[in-house]
């Protein structure tokens, strides 16, 4: 199966909520037959920009990553889901490339 | 009022007419069998023009000869088309079945003979290739089986769900660094 990367924009919120909404994602995630390999955090960071979403602006976010394998055919509706969620301020879904071997790097 | 004539009619006609003259007919114009001559032309009597005897005999005699070395020449042109087709055949027969042809035919089976042999080594280097290419990517798919076997212990389920997001949660990555050419980090941006 192919393997993919959901850059994942929550709200800025407190502890229990941020909990939730990744518990919830992941679980949709599950739903929908795809298996998650990890789920990383990168830290509660000032957007680049000011983002407004489901009538509200916002100004900081933290950022995950959770990287999973699927079917192409479920990213789609995923997507939908994951724009109608409250707390995702924005989902996006990469497809991850298969390391590069390092080997013959040019400039070394 | 006059219409050349030309087919099956000529050559009734061609006893009749004058011998150098190009054969010429009364056609009915604008009036029809019962209508009454023209006034204009109620004594008329044809006459055709005067043959000069002496002129007769010669033309005659030239267009004979004339005429004789024509045929002649056109009855050598089809027997000679009919010549060269005959050459034609026989050519074709000798190379078919001759005796030089023989000799071709074996040369080319030794040729064929050889060219397979080649093909055939050629076949098997090729397959032996194959097969270790073959055997290679096959051991590159067991390693990389073995190592997803491995990574398969870590991945999220159910149950780790709520450990892995306690932990997530307790542990930022920051990926804005920059390295160096030995790979040491050099720079590295603080989280806000």
């Amino acid at each position: 199966m192919p393997r993919y990367e959901l850059a994942l924009i929550l709200k800025a919120m407190q502890r229990p909520g941020t909990s939730a909404a990744l518990r919830r994602t992941v679980e949709t995630l599950m739903e929908r037959g795809a298996i998650v390999r990890d789920l990383e955090n990168l830290g509660e960071r000032l957007l680049p920009y000011k983002i407004n979403k489901h009538n509200q602006n916002h100004l900081r976010g933290s950022y995950f990553l959770i990287d999973f394998y699927s079917a192409p055919n479920i990213l789609t509706s995923l997507l939908d889901h994951l724009h109608r969620d409250v707390d995702v301020v924005r989902p996006t879904v990469l497809k991850k490339d298969d390391q590069v071997s390092s080997s013959n790097c040019c400039g070394s | 009022m006059f219409q050349v004539i030309g087919g099956r009619s000529v050559q009734a006609a061609r006893v009749l007419a004058p011998r150098s003259a190009v054969l010429v007919e009364a056609v009915r114009g604008r009036k029809s069998r019962t209508d009454p001559v023209a006034k204009s032309k109620v004594g008329r009597i044809k006459v055709p023009p005067p043959v000069d005897p002496v002129e007769m005999v010669v033309l005659k005699e030239r267009y004979g000869e004339y005429q004789m070395i024509m045929r002649a020449l056109r009855w050598q042109k089809v027997y000679a088309v009919l010549e060269f087709k005959e050459e034609m055949l026989r050519k074709k027969y000798e190379e078919d079945t001759g005796s030089l042809a023989e000799e071709r035919a074996r040369q080319e089976a030794q040729e064929h003979r050889v060219l397979m042999d080649l093909n055939h080594l050629e076949n098997q280097r090729i397959l032996k290739l194959t097969r270790t290419r073959a055997a290679r990517n096959c051991q590159r798919k067991e390693k990389e089986i073995l190592k997803l076997q491995e990574d398969v212990k870590n991945f999220i389920t159910l149950e780790n769900l709520d450990q892995r997001i306690e932990e997530a949660l307790d542990n930022p990555q920051n990926y804005n660094f920059a390295i160096d050419k030995q790979g040491k980090v050099v720079k590295q941006t603080m989280l806000q």
